[in-house]
C-alpha cells in the first residue's frame, strides 16, 4: 500500500489532491485525513518575548522547587553537616569518608543486591507463568481482579498480617512449614538463615500480580499471525513461548524490572514491620539502615549522605536498564 | 434554574470567577486546619498567687493541648478519663498514641522542627530522654510557682520510688528535672509455679537441689532449669521449654536482657559514669574485658537451651508464648502481669504464676571481685513539656502533668486498666495493700513484693547508661549479641566487635 505525502505548506489545496499527509518525522508514517488549511489571517500578531512564558511557569516552577528542589537541596546540605535534633555543625565530606568504614553501611548494599535479585527473579518468574495461565483463561477477569487484591493492601499492613502469619506461637504459615518439614524449632523470622526470605516472601505475594497484569497486557498484544505461522511450521507451544510470545514481552517486562527494582530500593515498610533488618542485621538493608540512621539514632546528615549514595546508585542503575530498554531489537541479547 | 432579577447586574458567574473562589476558599480553609487543627490553642485569664485553686486550675480554659504518648496502660485509662480533666482546667487535651519506636521518631522530628505540635510529651528514660533531653523545658521552676496549682505531695524524689525521678527527669548535668515519672516498666521473673511442682522432684534426681524459684536463685540456677527441659522436650516429653528471652526486632529489650544478666555479676556495668544520671562523654567502654566474654558465653549457653524464637521475640511475642504455656519461666516486665492472669486468654492465669525478682548472680560466674546482686532494670517513663512550647503552652501543659502523675489517677489507672504506679503513696492505698495478695483486683499487684519492694532498690537497681547516643548503643549490642546467638560469632568476637563499636560511637 502506498500514501501520498504532501508537504505541510498553508496554501490551499486542490480538491481531492493529498488526502493524506505525514506526521512528524517518525519512520512509520501515520496517516490521517486533512482538511484545507485556512488562510492567513491579515496581520499576525507580534511574537510575546521570551520572559512572557517565564512568567506564565512561573508559579509552577515556585511550587515545584518548594516541594521538591529546596528539600534536595537541603538534603545535600545536611550531608555535609554534622546535624542530629541540635542546630548542624559543617564538617565537610566527612560522613561520606566516614560511610566506607562503615561495615553495615557496606553490608546493607550486599543485602539490598540480594534482596533486588530474589524478589526480581521470583517475582518475573511467577507473574509471567500467571500472566501465561490468566491468558485467555475462562475466568480471566475473576483472576485479575483477585490478583489484584494484595496489591490494594497498605505495604505495612501487609507486613502486619504476615508477621502474623509467621508467629511461631500462633501463625498458621508457621505451623505449615513446620509441618512440611521446612523449618527447625524457631519461626521463619528467627533464623538468619531464613528471615531473609521470609521478607522476600511477603514482597514477592505482594508485587507479583504487578508484573502479572503487566505481562497479561504485553501477552494480548503478541501477533496470533507470528503464533499460528510457528505452529504450522510445527513449532510446540513451549517453543512458541519462547521464539515468539517472549521476544515480543521483552519491552514491558524491562518496564516491569525497572519499576519493581525502584520499589525494591525504596519500599521497606513490610520489612521494617517483620524484622527491623533483624535477627543479627540479616535483613538489614540499606534502607532499613538509612531509617535506622536518620530516624532512630537522629544522626540527620550522616542519613542524608547514606540517602544521597543511594539515589545516585538508584539513577545510575535505572539509566543502565533505560539504554538498554532503548537499544534496537537486533543489539539486544 | 435561580430566580434572577431582570436588572441584576450580574447575570451569570463566569467558570473562571468560580474556579477563583473554590481555589481560593480551599487554600484558606487548608490553611486554616493546619493553623488550627495540628496546633495547640492558648487561651489564658490572669491569676495571682491568691487567687482560687479552682480560678489556677481554669487560667487556661479553653485551650487545646496535644499530648504524644506511648501506647501504654495509663494513657489509654487517661484517654477515656479525659473529660474530668476538661471540666477541673477547660483545657482540651488530645491524646495521641503509638509503639514507642513510633513515638521517638515523632518527638524527635518535633523537637528538630523547632516547633511544638506535641507540646506534652511521653519520655522513656533512654530511648527519648536520653538523646532529647536537651530539648525539653525544665519542670523546676514551675514545681514552686504560686500561680500553678500544685501537688499536695510535692514532687521531690521521696514521693516517686527509688530513683524514678531521676531515671527519668534528670540527665547529664542533672540541672534540670524534664519529666515527672508517668508510669515503669521493671523487669521481674513471671514463672509457672505448678510446673515447677510438677518437676521438681525429677528435676532434684538430675541436678541435686529442687527446682524453686526464690530471691536467691542465680543465673546459673536459671540455666540449669532451662537445660532439664530443653532435655526432657527432646526426649518427647510434654513439657513446656524452660526459658526464653526478647531477643526480637526492638533493640532495647535485647540490650535490657543481657544487661541484667551481666549487672547481676559483680554490678557490671557498660561505661565508668554515674549509671543514674547519665553522661555525655561515657569515655571507653568495658565490654571485651574477662568478665564480659565470661557472662557472654553464659548468655549464650541459656539462649541455647531456651525457647527456639527468641530472636523473633519482642516484649509482646515472648509474653505470647507464656501465655501460651510453652515456656515455664521468663523475665517480662511488671506491666504484663495483668494480661498473664486474665483467664481469657493465658493459660497461665489463675494462681499458676508466681512473681520474683530478677535472678541473682552466680558467685563462681564473677571475675571483677564485685557483689552478686538481683540486677534488675527497667524503662521509666515520664511525662514532659516541649522546649519549644511558648511560656503559656508549657504553664498549661504543667497542669496535665501534675494531673496524670497524681495519686488519685495513678490509683484509678491501676485498678482499671493496669497501670503501674510511679508514686509510693498509691501503694499504701488500703485497696492497694488488700490486692497485692490473691484473690486480686488489681493483678499488676501481685508484682508490687519483687519489684517495688526489692528489685529496684539498691543495689539491684541498674539504669544506664543514658548517653546521647543510647538509640545506636542498644543497636550495636542487640545486632552484636544476636550475631553470637545465630553462631556467627564467638563470644571473644562478640566483646571486641561491641567494643570497638562503642568506643568509635563515643570518639573514646
Amino acid at each position: 500500500m502506498t500514501s501520498e505525502v504532501t508537504d505541510i505548506g498553508v496554501a490551499p489545496l486542490p480538491p481531492g489532491a493529498g488526502l493524506f499527509r505525514a506526521r512528524g518525522t517518525s519512520l512509520d508514517i501515520e496517516a490521517r485525513p486533512v482538511t484545507a488549511a485556512l488562510p492567513l489571517p491579515a496581520r499576525l500578531n507580534a511574537a510575546a518575548p521570551r520572559r512572557y512564558y517565564l512568567y506564565l511557569m512561573a508559579p509552577a516552577i515556585a511550587v515545584l522547587a518548594f516541594i521538591s528542589l529546596y528539600p534536595f537541596v537541603w538534603l545535600i546540605v545536611m550531608s555535609l553537616q554534622d546535624v542530629g535534633v541540635g542546630d548542624g555543625e559543617w564538617v565537610g565530606l566527612k560522613n561520606y569518608t566516614r560511610l566506607f568504614s562503615d561495615a553495615r553501611f557496606l553490608e546493607g548494599w550486599v543485602l539490598l543486591a540480594q534482596y533486588s535479585a530474589m524478589c526480581l527473579t521470583l517475582q518475573l518468574s511467577i507473574g509471567l507463568l500467571l500472566a501465561v495461565i490468566v491468558n485467555g483463561a475462562k475466568w480471566e477477569k475473576f483472576l485479575v481482579t483477585a490478583l489484584l487484591m494484595p496489591m490494594m493492601m497498605a505495604p505495612a499492613v501487609a507486613g502486619l498480617v504476615w508477621l502474623f502469619l509467621y508467629n511461631g506461637t500462633f501463625g498458621w504459615y508457621h505451623w505449615l512449614f513446620q509441618s512440611l518439614g521446612l523449618l527447625g524449632g524457631g519461626s521463619i523470622l528467627s533464623s538468619t538463615d531464613t528471615a531473609m526470605l521470609a521478607i522476600v516472601l511477603v514482597d514477592v505475594w505482594q508485587w507479583t500480580p504487578l508484573i502479572t497484569l503487566i505481562a497479561l497486557a504485553g501477552l494480548k498484544r503478541v501477533p496470533q499471525d507470528q503464533l499460528e505461522a510457528n505452529m504450522v511450521d510445527g513449532a510446540s507451544p513451549l517453543r512458541n513461548f519462547f521464539a515468539i510470545t517472549l521476544p515480543n514481552l521483552y519491552p514491558v517486562l524491562l518496564i516491569a524490572i525497572m519499576l519493581r527494582f525502584m520499589d525494591n530500593f525504596r519500599f521497606i515498610d513490610a520489612a521494617l514491620v517483620l524484622t527491623g533488618g533483624g535477627p543479627a542485621d540479616s535483613t538489614k538493608i540499606l534502607p532499613i539502615y538509612l531509617f535506622e540512621v536518620a530516624f532512630k539514632f537522629f544522626k540527620l546528615g550522616r542519613g542524608a549522605a547514606i540517602a544521597l549514595t543511594l539515589l545516585i546508585v538508584t539513577i545510575i542503575l535505572g539509566k543502565l536498564l533505560v539504554r538498554i530498554f532503548e537499544k534496537p531489537k537486533s543489539e539486544r541479547v | 434554574m435561580f430566580y434572577r432579577p431582570k436588572n441584576a447586574i450580574y447575570k451569570s458567574v463566569s467558570r473562571r470567577k468560580f474556579l477563583e473562589f473554590g481555589g481560593g476558599a480551599a487554600t484558606l480553609l487548608g490553611t486554616g486546619a493546619l493553623g488550627v487543627g495540628l496546633n495547640s490553642v492558648m487561651m489564658s485569664t490572669r491569676v495571682q498567687a491568691q487567687s482560687s485553686d479552682d480560678a489556677k486550675w481554669k487560667q487556661f480554659a479553653g485551650s487545646k493541648l496535644v499530648f504524644l504518648s506511648e501506647n501504654t496502660p495509663p494513657s489509654f485509662a487517661i484517654r477515656e478519663k479525659i473529660q474530668s480533666f476538661f471540666d477541673l482546667t477547660g483545657i482540651e487535651v488530645e491524646i495521641l498514641t503509638d509503639d514507642l519506636p513510633v513515638v521517638q521518631q515523632k518527638a524527635g522530628i518535633d523537637l528538630r522542627s523547632g516547633n511544638a505540635d506535641y507540646p506534652l510529651q511521653y519520655i522513656q528514660d533512654k530511648p527519648i530522654g536520653a538523646p532529647f533531653a536537651d530539648f525539653y523545658a525544665d519542670l523546676s521552676p514551675m514545681f514552686g510557682d504560686d500561680t500553678l496549682p500544685q501537688d499536695p505531695e510535692g514532687y521531690g524524689d521521696d514521693v516517686w520510688f527509688d530513683n524514678f525521678q531521676t531515671a527519668c527527669g534528670r540527665y547529664y548535668d542533672g540541672a534540670k528535672v524534664i519529666a515527672l515519672p508517668y508510669d515503669a516498666a521493671v523487669a521481674c521473673t513471671f514463672y509457672r509455679r505448678d510446673v515447677f511442682e510438677a518437676n521438681s522432684a525429677a528435676f532434684e534426681a538430675e541436678y541435686g537441689y529442687p527446682m524453686e524459684y526464690t530471691n536467691d536463685t542465680t543465673w546459673k540456677n536459671v540455666l540449669d532449669f532451662a537445660t532439664y527441659f530443653k532435655a526432657r522436650k527432646e526426649a518427647g516429653e510434654d513439657v513446656p521449654y524452660g526459658y526464653a528471652q526478647h531477643q526480637g526486632t526492638f533493640a532495647w529489650t535485647t540490650q535490657l536482657d543481657i544487661q541484667r544478666m551481666m549487672f547481676a555479676h559483680g554490678r557490671w556495668t557498660d561505661f565508668d559514669i554515674d549509671d543514674k544520671i547519665g553522661s555525655k562523654t561515657p569515655g571507653k567502654t568495658k565490654w571485651g574485658d574477662d568478665q564480659s566474654i565470661l557472662m557472654l558465653e553464659k548468655f549464650k549457653a541459656l539462649a541455647d537451651v531456651s525457647h527456639p524464637d527468641n530472636l523473633a521475640n519482642g516484649t509482646l511475642e515472648l509474653n505470647t508464648v507464656y501465655q501460651s504455656g510453652n515456656i515455664a519461666m521468663q523475665i517480662q516486665y511488671h506491666e504484663f502481669a495483668a494480661s498473664i492472669e486474665d483467664e481469657n486468654t493465658s493459660v497461665a492465669a489463675g494462681g499458676r504464676t508466681a512473681y520474683a525478682p530478677c535472678p541473682k548472680g552466680a558467685p563462681e560466674w564473677i571475675l571483677n571481685g564485685g557483689e552478686a546482686v538481683n540486677g534488675t532494670n527497667c524503662g521509666i517513663g515520664g511525662i514532659g513539656i516541649s522546649g519549644n512550647a511558648s511560656e503559656e503552652i508549657k504553664r498549661a501543659a504543667y497542669l496535665f502533668a501534675i494531673w496524670s502523675t497524681s495519686q488519685q489517677n495513678q490509683y484509678e489507672v491501676l485498678s482499671g486498666l493496669g497501670g503501674t504506679p510511679t508514686r509510693k503513696s498509691v501503694l499504701a492505698l488500703p485497696d492497694v495493700v488488700a490486692a497485692r495478695v490473691r484473690p486480686t483486683t488489681m493483678p499488676n499487684a501481685l508484682t508490687f513484693d519483687a519489684v517495688y519492694d526489692f528489685g529496684i532498690k539498691d543495689p539491684n537497681f541498674v539504669l544506664g547508661p543514658k548517653i546521647p547516643e543510647a538509640n545506636e548503643y542498644h543497636s550495636i549490642i542487640a545486632s552484636e549479641t544476636q550475631k553470637m546467638l545465630s553462631n556467627d560469632q564467638t563470644p571473644a568476637e562478640t566483646a571486641a566487635s561491641v567494643q570497638s563499636l562503642l568506643d568509635s560511637l563515643n570518639d573514646a
